[in-house]
């Protein structure tokens, strides 16, 4: 059995561990055998973003130091991933020895619809789900990584779904972070839009692979539109999972 | 112009309440961003491209130094005069020199945003010659006195009843109408005349042609092409970035250029000049001076990180595509440039003390990267900005003066750093966190906050912390699976 080791998202351990806990079914249920680092914290994201690079370093080497030698490394999350793959090595570009090891790791490390699709060759997760899905193109998921097919693969595989279209799939929610509190002016804006594109396209669900983008939507769904959901693709195929057995 | 970048927050809620009111205004860069898809769809190879674009604009900044005084020698060559400005205030109070010098009573001008970053518009109506902007969306906004809206449309945003009034009260229409074609046609008449008699022409330019000392422009109106052969005395003011090393080159720069900005294949004109008329020539100027324009760009240029803002070619692709720019609008950015390629650049131009809203209201989305076909990183630049904020110790600090971040955020980092490398103190302060934020939360969801997240809370709600984190859970986890 292929071992791979888990990342989980600082925002899915505090805020939605249920993803956390759907991504190891999901894995099992691929014939992975998903490990779990209890060292981990986080990736760095947010220093790095505010511009605390040498606070951020500290976060990219405990994350080498745990995860460095392992085959292959998921997280449920494409801005976390890229932070890993892209900015590690970049940010760590000044010190020889730490730069060699985060340029290793950064092609063991993969956003989970990746390593489903790619690595394990699993798309039909043998889930049922009646209804309508959209997908929202996370910008970290689609742009970061070039992640878009995978998922989708994924979602149509699930017996009784239709995929539907969403105008304005690939544009960004508003999420962005600090953004989202420091500009709720302009943020509001886009994640009305966003939930306005999400209604007119027709879907009983809106399905995407970023907890960043699920905690903007999904909160504003929440004050406005109750009765909408938006989930994230592995708490879905998860459920979906769960409701056939 | 002035300058209120600082006022980024206010003037961008205010952005979004008028696009709000006129829904069109987000019309149309998503219809500038359709036809540069399609205008991209003609190339065999619209990647690759893009590709040998961001190449040729990447090594013209390595060899700038090079590149501009090859071009000088050669511009010198074929008959034209060049003039060094190291800032703005130079550059305009030449033009206005040179002017006065040969007698002009006024100025006509093709659409340039170099003209606007050296402000001289209102140097040229301080010593009493008169500037009329020939491009139908900078007349309309002279006239207004409001910035470009958008750096390629900038008077995209104004009403056409606006319009019609203001050329009844201004440009000698005769019947009022909001007809496009009628009213572009009133603006025609109007200008014909200034062009006609015009002694002195002032321009920007897209391209500087090191190996030949050509100038190129592009543009869909005529009044570059006007503004460059009519007048006795041509002026074309460019700032240090534009040069590129060959014709062949500059023709790949032009195909991308057309294509990322309207999705045209070629824009309307092209005008190449070497030099002003020679003998036995019929038209063009008797004499062109080519200024150009440092203000601040060769500091940009000390810092190899900085350099890549100085790759853009002024496409506006990134506005159109850009999310934020699609709900704000351009008098947010508070200056002459606006979307992630002022984002990017203005900072450098201006100070990073008086931009910092500009590089931290951006959600790294990286749409504007995407798209940019002079390769520029936008999200990276933003981050490098953001770092030199908080580290005053680096030079480049120095060199573009960063801003101080607030205490309290420098005092969070600092714990958060501590404990982000020690998994227990990092659980621990998660537990002593956990009461704290959960306090006013209702059925595992918060719907309210104040103090330093209420602009979250305004119209979205949280989850609550979960009772147990995945870390908490997992031992539990692997029992059941």
């Amino acid at each position: 059995m292929k071992e791979v080791s888990m990342f989980i998202p600082c925002t899915v351990d505090l805020f939605l561990p249920h993803i956390g806990e759907a991504m190891v079914s999901l894995l099992q249920r691929a014939g992975a055998n998903p490990v779990y680092h209890r060292g981990q914290t986080c990736c760095g994201q947010p220093a790095l973003n505010s511009g605390y690079r040498k606070e951020a370093k500290k976060a990219a080497k405990h994350f080498i130091e745990l995860f460095g030698n392992d085959e292959a490394v998921v997280a449920p999350s494409g801005s976390c991933v890229g932070m890993v793959k892209h900015h590690y090595p970049e940010l760590l570009g000044d010190e020889p020895d730490w730069f060699r090891r985060a340029a290793e790791l950064a092609p063991r490390v993969y956003e989970l619809s990746q390593y489903l699709v790619d690595v394990l060759r699993v798309s039909d997760v043998g889930a049922i789900f009646q209804g309508k899905v959209a997908y929202h193109e996370s910008c970290h998921v689609l742009r970061g990584l070039g992640v878009s097919t995978q998922p989708k693969a994924l979602i149509s595989a699930v017996k009784g779904t239709k995929l539907v279209s969403m105008d304005q799939d690939d544009f960004c929610c508003g999420f962005g972070g600090e953004f989202a509190n420091h500009h709720p002016d302009i943020s509001e804006a886009m994640v009305q839009d966003k939930v306005r594109n999400y209604l007119d396209s027709g879907a009983d669900l809106l399905i995407l692979c970023e907890p960043g983008c699920l905690l903007n939507i999904g909160g504003y769904l929440s004050r406005h539109h109750p009765e909408k959901r938006v989930m994230h693709l592995a708490s879905f195929l998860a459920q979906a999972g769960r409701e056939e057995r | 112009m002035r300058v209120s970048t600082e006022q980024f927050t206010e003037l961008a809620g205010q952005g979004v309440e008028k696009a709000r009111a006129r829904p069109s205004l987000k019309m149309v860069p998503h219809f500038l961003y359709q036809k540069r898809e399609a205008g991209l769809a003609t190339l065999p190879d619209a990647a690759a491209a893009q590709a040998c674009g961001a190449a040729i604009r990447s090594e013209a900044l390595s060899r700038l130094p090079d590149l501009l005084e090859e071009f000088e020698k050669n511009a010198i060559a074929n008959g034209a005069k060049v003039f060094w400005a190291r800032t703005a205030e130079e550059a305009s109070e030449y033009i206005v020199k040179l002017a006065k010098e040969r007698g002009a009573k006024y100025v006509i001008k093709g659409k340039s945003m170099v003209t606007e970053e050296i402000g001289l518009n209102g140097c040229l109506s301080e010593h009493g010659i008169e500037p009329w902007e020939g491009d139908l969306g900078e007349f309309i906004i002279q006239m207004l006195r409001c910035p470009p809206f958008h750096i390629i449309a900038p008077a995209i945003n104004i009403a056409v009843e606006t319009i019609r009034d203001l050329f009844m009260a201004r440009a000698d229409m005769k019947e009022p109408t909001v007809d496009p074609v009628e009213l572009g046609w009133a603006a025609r008449l109007f200008l014909r005349e200034k062009f006609h008699r015009a002694e002195f022409g002032v321009t920007g330019l897209n391209m500087a042609v090191a190996e030949t000392g050509t100038i190129i422009n592009l543009e869909n109106e005529g009044n570059i092409r006007f503004a460059k052969s009519s007048p006795r005395t041509q002026v074309s003011v460019m700032t240090l970035e534009k040069v590129l090393p060959t014709m062949k080159d500059a023709l790949h720069v032009m195909r991308l250029l057309s294509r990322n900005c309207s999705g045209q294949k070629i824009s309307a004109y092209v005008s190449m000049d070497s030099g002003p008329k020679k003998d036995g020539e019929i038209d063009g100027p008797e004499e062109l001076v080519i200024v150009i324009v440092d203000n601040g760009r060769s500091r940009i240029y000390q810092d190899p990180r900085a350099r890549e803002a100085l790759r853009c070619i002024r496409c506006a692709a990134c506005l159109n595509i850009c999310p934020v720019y699609r709900q704000i609008g351009g008098y947010a950015y508070g200056w002459v440039y606006s979307g992630p390629m002022g984002q990017v650049l203005m900072p450098l131009l201006l100070g990073l003390d008086k931009t910092q809203e500009l590089y931290r209201a951006c959600t790294l989305c990286g749409a504007c990267k995407s798209v940019c076909p002079a390769g520029i990183d936008h999200p990276s630049l933003m981050l490098y900005y953001r770092s030199l904020d908080v580290s005053a110790d680096i030079p480049a600090a120095h060199r573009f003066g960063g801003k101080k971040r607030p205490w309290k955020e420098a005092l969070f980092f600092k714990a958060w750093s501590t404990a982000v490398e020690r998994f227990w103190m990092w659980n621990s302060g998660i537990s002593m966190v956990r009461p704290l934020m959960n306090r006013g939360s209702h059925r595992g969801v918060i719907r309210r906050m104040k103090g330093a997240f209420s602009g979250w809370f305004r119209k979205r709600d949280f989850p609550a912390m979960a009772k147990e984190t995945f870390h908490e859970r997992w031992e539990k986890i692997r029992n059941i699976w």
